[in-house]
């Protein structure tokens, strides 16, 4: 299967010398659910603006259907949904205009998906832009970027700053499009209970790379993390050169290292490599999983 | 049946699932031939990927708890896994020990556990019972 969005060995820097990201590469297929994590200023957004034309990239190809999205901005954008982080949507109008607006804009605009999610939200198509509270501009952002019937739709931190009721209505309309559509989507959040919900595939920036890359199931049921005491291994480089091991960090006493594997196989593994017995080892939730990937080491003080 | 799922837990939201539906089976909630949630019905009242809701009835179809029937839906299957019971009676056997030593440690005694287990009973069939059955007060003389 072509994938329908493709990035190869992206770089893009916006000061010289220090890079945003360097060298991402991954690609999605037709009806994917992809969750792009990373912490604040790892290049979600920055990835998500070249995947729509809006940057360009410094080195690397993006691909989108097959085609560049700055060559052949029309025909790309024709079949993308998308939901930008501070969505501007112009404050003097009504929801009714700006609907008028895209429906000009996209001959394959479906009026009636465009009623029912006006009304699951309670949007009334005559209040103006200005008047509308962060929710529901959100939302009547959604009814925008959804109504074409994209093949794609690009969410960049949907529920950013969003209420948790208002999270889930989002979250709920994002579900159905999955049901009756198939629509990929490509979505970056730091709400990890609505990455676990919307599920597939998650690719985690760190450092101007891909970090990771899996299927969350396989995250959950392949990873754990080993709390291995100081005393007993001074050095990280030795626990990090073990096959698996994705990082060590130091966290008062003990190290946490992240390993592919399951706590048996770590144990075993650190048994037969370093000698070490009778260590903790734990399969963690995401957001967890998350910290001890990205997160800086804690140290105690030097007393 | 309700099924509820937690994001946040550690177990993946398939397997949460999996675990409740083969719960309902084991308990009699349950029962051969009842009709499943379609995949749909299941995402959007969950609120979950509808690619979840399948991974988990397509590993619970391979265990033979449940089988689709074209254009009819998803059942529970009318001829359930029949577990070896010396087999399995083997395996609890050491679950129990298992159970028993974390609860001792723990400073609970056997009646203790025999309330849990009760509990468990309770959600598991769904029945609660009328007269929990009473535990013996010195549970050392039973060992």
């Amino acid at each position: 299967m072509t994938p329908i969005l493709e990035f190869q060995n992206i770089s893009r820097s916006f000061k010289k010398g220090v890079p945003v990201l360097n060298g991402v590469t991954f690609s999605m297929t037709e009806g994917e659910v992809l969750g792009l994590l990373g912490r604040n200023g790892a290049g979600k957004t920055t990835l998500i603006r070249i995947a729509m034309g809006m940057l360009f990239p410094h080195a690397g190809r993006v691909r989108v259907f097959g085609l560049s999205p700055t060559d052949e901005p029309v025909a790309v954008k024709k079949r993308i949904g998308y939901v930008a982080e501070d969505q501007v949507l112009p404050v003097g109008s009504s929801i009714a205009e700006l609907i008028a607006l895209h429906r000009y804009l996209f001959p394959s605009w479906d009026q009636t998906l465009g009623r029912q999610l006006l009304d699951r939200f309670g949007l009334s198509a005559s209040s103006k832009i200005r008047h509308l509270s962060k929710g529901q501009a959100r939302q009547a952002a959604l009814v925008c970027a959804v109504c074409h019937r994209p093949e794609l739709l690009i969410l960049d931190e949907p529920a950013g700053g969003l209420d948790p009721a208002a999270r889930r209505e989002f979250l709920e309309t994002s579900i159905q499009l999955l049901n009756r559509e198939g629509t990929a989507i490509l979505f970056s959040s730091h709400h990890m209970t609505d990455v676990e919900r919307l599920g597939g595939r998650i690719v985690l920036l760190d450092d101007c790379k891909v970090r990771l890359d899996r299927r969350l199931d396989q995250i959950h049921e392949d990873h754990c993390v080993a709390m291995i005491p100081r005393s007993r291994m001074p050095d990280s480089a030795a626990i990090e050169s073990l096959p698996g091991c994705l990082r060590a960090r130091p966290v008062f006493d003990d190290w946490h290292a992240v390993f592919e594997g399951t706590t048996d196989t770590v144990r075993r593994r650190l048994h037969e490599a370093l000698g070490l017995d009778g260590i903790r080892c734990v399969s963690v939730p995401l957001e967890e999983l998350f910290v001890e990937l990205v997160g800086h080491g804690r140290l105690v003080e030097a007393s | 049946m309700q099924l509820l799922i937690n994001p946040s837990d550690e177990l993946p939201i398939y397997r949460q699932i999996m675990r409740q539906i083969t719960e309902a089976i084991a308990g009699g909630r349950l029962k051969s031939g009842d009709k499943l949630a379609s995949h749909r019905e299941l995402s959007e009242q969950l609120v979950i990927a509808p690619l979840t809701v399948k991974k988990a009835y397509d590993e619970l179809e391979t265990l033979g708890y449940i089988s689709p029937q074209r254009g009819r839906g998803t059942f529970v299957s009318a001829q359930l896994p029949e577990l070896d019971r010396a087999d399995q009676t083997g395996q609890i056997q050491q679950s129990a020990r298992r159970l028993l030593t974390q609860a001792y440690l723990a400073g609970l005694s056997l009646g203790d556990v025999v309330k849990l287990l009760n509990e468990a009973d309770r959600e598991l069939t769904g029945i609660e019972a009328l007269t929990p059955v009473e535990l013996p007060a010195k549970p050392k003389e039973t060992k």
